[in-house]
């Protein structure tokens, strides 16, 4: 398995942590089960040992010098009771057999070399054999000083007899076995959660740059309680941010000299243009001269949108509202289409820049005069819930558009190229500076419906609500 | 007429003197207010442009010294919106009327004509719009040479949209129009009227008309072509 697969940091750490911690229990374990083996064989050979050294003590010569095996009762009891399990042949220096339990051994010990001062170990297989059954025998030969002179001692035992202290030792390698998957997922379990709570603040700062953007190139990402890894990561994306804010405020300025600058020859052009006597082209240049003021104001809108923080004030959508209608009102007039206006009887309060909100209602306005055919009326409406909507007899915004209109420089397919696309894009960024929205839907009996809305303004604000007399129906 | 434009920025104050031209008016232009001080002491002007970003002080200072001296000189201001200022937007300082830079020239130009058609101004005796021609002084109205009879409350009405001809009156200030006449108004009597006098205009063959901005007032504008 690749670690390079896994993207996640976290997972990439706990998982090698897990690894870790699992081979270092193993190898721990296996030092352990290899310890216990070592000692309980070690523990076996000195019994083995012992036992040498008690038949040698019982060693004694006889009258003639002649040597003889006087086992105390408690030993020769111990021996007679399981034959089979525990052996033992005694042998002069010349090999020949003293002692033997049973003969059996002692016929087989006769063969065997001498024994040494060090005690030589040796396993016996008694498979086949009538006496020893078909037990595996484990035991050591040795070479003793005895009261009766040097003797050659043999002793071994059945390899079962040690079988609890190796089963124990089975059950316990079984259990670390079993228990490793276990250790595992815990390590892992708490890897993730230690290292989560580690990478929290990395999070964070994660979450906080997820923020910035165009329109929020002020946030930086805090530096404290961050892992001294980390910052220095944080510290020189905080810089770029500073190289990238001074390099938006650059490019709006320059957007907002620029359009200003163009402002005047513009002005100078339209104004000559207006004095020339008129053929179909100079028509068109008018025209053209006409499309490029109103891209240079909205340009110019916009570098105002991005760069000045809007003042707020109470303001009543009725007011605001009437207001625009009846600055509209002439030039909708002059393209051969009527505008209306419905107010409500109380003022409708929000917190606004009445600027701002002109120049947004004015942009919708034109909007659904430019696309309302001739003799229809567009109608702008104020709601008690702190919205307006501007609504005309156009052929309405296809549903598949109804999120692209808002965006800068977008234009529906098909669509006259009559502005530059801007203009419901800076509806949507007054609006999203006032915490308010801009969406389309369809006109019930076709056309399009324009809504701004408001977020509530706390009630008390509108206690000293005055009739508004405008409002009424003409 | 006589208009003075005081402007700053010699571009910006060639382009109004020609549109005004172009709608025959005589055009002096000054670039300061010490300028714009002598001139308006020195010439009877009829109206007067004033920007208020001037390079020897505010515009504003200007007003406030014409206006105690008894000058009734009605005086339209030029601003930058960024610098629009709550007495200008209210008019307190004594200025007619406003127009927030940047503007259309024929906006400058039709604001410019609505000042002089005040009552007490320039245009302010006879009113015209298309072939329609108010004399205010002997009340009478003719349309294409031929007179027209209308009732005191339907001249009150025209009277004030010719003023204002080519923006949009709001019905509540036609409402206090007809309060000088009729101290009992029924809550419908300005449409009533606009209807009756939209109809004879019509019948007189009248090139300008009286259009309805539903929910804000009436408009009076010369009919295209």
């Amino acid at each position: 398995m690749s670690f390079g697969q896994f993207r996640s940091l976290q997972v990439r750490l706990a998982v090698r942590l897990a690894v870790l911690y699992v081979a270092a229990a193993a190898i721990a374990v296996g030092v352990l089960v290899y310890q216990v083996y070592d000692t309980a064989g070690s523990l076996n050979d000195r019994e083995l040992g012992l036992r040498a050294e008690d038949l040698a003590r019982a060693l004694v010569a006889d009258g003639t010098g002649q040597p003889r095996l006087d086992l105390p009762a408690k030993l020769a009891a111990a021996y007679a009771a399981a034959p089979e399990d525990d052996l033992f042949a005694i042998r002069d220096t010349n090999g020949r057999v003293i002692a033997a339990s049973p003969d059996e051994f002692g016929e087989r010990v006769a063969k065997w070399p001498p024994a040494t001062d060090e005690p030589s170990y040796f396993r016996l297989s008694g498979a086949g054999s009538e006496d020893f059954g078909s037990e595996t025998y484990y035991g050591l030969s040795v070479a003793l000083q005895t009261a009766a002179g040097p003797m050659w001692i043999s002793v071994a035992r059945t390899e079962g007899s040690d079988a609890l202290i190796r089963s124990i030792l089975r059950e316990f390698v079984v259990n670390a076995i079993w228990v490793s998957p276990l250790l595992m997922l815990a390590t892992l379990a708490i890897g993730i959660f230690a290292i989560r709570n580690g990478l929290k603040p990395v999070r964070e700062v994660s979450r906080m740059a997820a923020s910035i953007g165009p329109d929020a190139t002020s946030v930086r990402l805090p530096e404290q309680d961050l892992p001294t890894e980390i910052m220095p990561l944080v510290a020189s994306i905080n810089h770029a941010l500073d190289r990238l804010e001074k390099g938006f405020a650059v490019q709006r300025e320059f957007t907002a000299n620029a359009a200003h600058e163009l402002r005047t020859p513009l002005a100078i052009i339209n104004s000559a243009l207006e004095t020339m006597d008129g053929n179909s082209e100079l028509e068109k240049l008018r025209t053209d001269v006409a499309r490029m003021n109103r891209l240079v104001e909205q340009l110019l809108r916009v570098a105002r949108l991005d760069s000045v923080a809007l003042e707020f004030g109470t303001v009543d959508l009725n007011k605001v509202a009437s207001l625009a209608v009846a600055a509209m009102a002439p030039w909708a007039i002059a393209q051969g289409k009527a505008i209306a206006f419905a107010g409500t009887e109380w003022p409708v309060n929000v917190k606004a820049n009445v600027h701002a909100l002109e120049d947004a209602l004015r942009n919708l306005i034109e909007n659904a005069v430019a696309h309302a055919p001739a003799g229809t009326e567009v109608t702008v409406t104020v709601d008690r819930a702190g919205r307006i909507d501007v609504a005309d007899r156009g052929r309405g915004v296809p549903r598949k558009d109804r999120e692209n209109i808002f965006k800068r420089f977008w234009r529906g397919a098909g669509e006259k190229k009559e502005g530059a696309g801007l203009g419901l894009a800076i509806v949507s960024e007054i609006m999203r500076a006032h915490r308010g929205s801009v969406s389309v839907a369809e006109n019930p009996g076709g056309g399009a419906v324009f809504t701004l809305s408001f977020p509530p303004l706390q009630t008390g604000d509108s206690k000293i609500a005055r009739r508004y007399i405008a409002g009424d129906a003409a | 007429m006589r208009l003075l434009v005081v402007e700053d920025e010699p571009r910006i104050s060639e382009i109004i003197k020609a549109a005004l031209e172009r709608a025959e008016f005589a055009v002096d232009t000054v670039r300061l207010r010490a300028d714009a001080r002598e001139a308006l002491a020195n010439t009877a002007y009829d109206a007067a442009i004033l920007d208020l970003g001037l390079p020897d002080g505010d515009g504003l200072n200007l007003l406030a010294e014409l206006r105690p001296a008894g000058s009734r000189i009605p005086i339209l201001i030029l601003t930058a919106r960024d610098a629009v200022e709550d007495r200008v937007l209210g008019l307190d300082a004594g200025a007619d009327d406003y127009l927030v830079k940047p503007f259309a020239m024929s906006e400058l130009v039709a604001r410019t004509k609505a000042l002089l058609r005040r009552p007490g101004a320039a245009l302010g005796t006879t009113l015209k719009a298309g072939n329609i021609v108010f004399d205010t002084i002997g009340r009478d109205v003719s349309v294409a040479g031929v007179p027209l009879q209308l009732p005191r409350r339907e001249a009150a009405i025209l009277e004030h949209l010719l003023r204002r001809q080519g923006r949009v009156v709001p019905k509540s200030v036609l409402e206090e129009k007809l309060y000088g006449i009729d101290d009992e108004l029924e809550s419908n009597a300005v449409p009533v009227h606009v209807h009756h006098l939209r109809r004879k205009l019509q019948d007189a063959a009248a090139s300008a008309e009286i259009h309805t901005v539903r929910g804000v007032g009436y408009l009076l504008a010369e009919t295209k072509g």
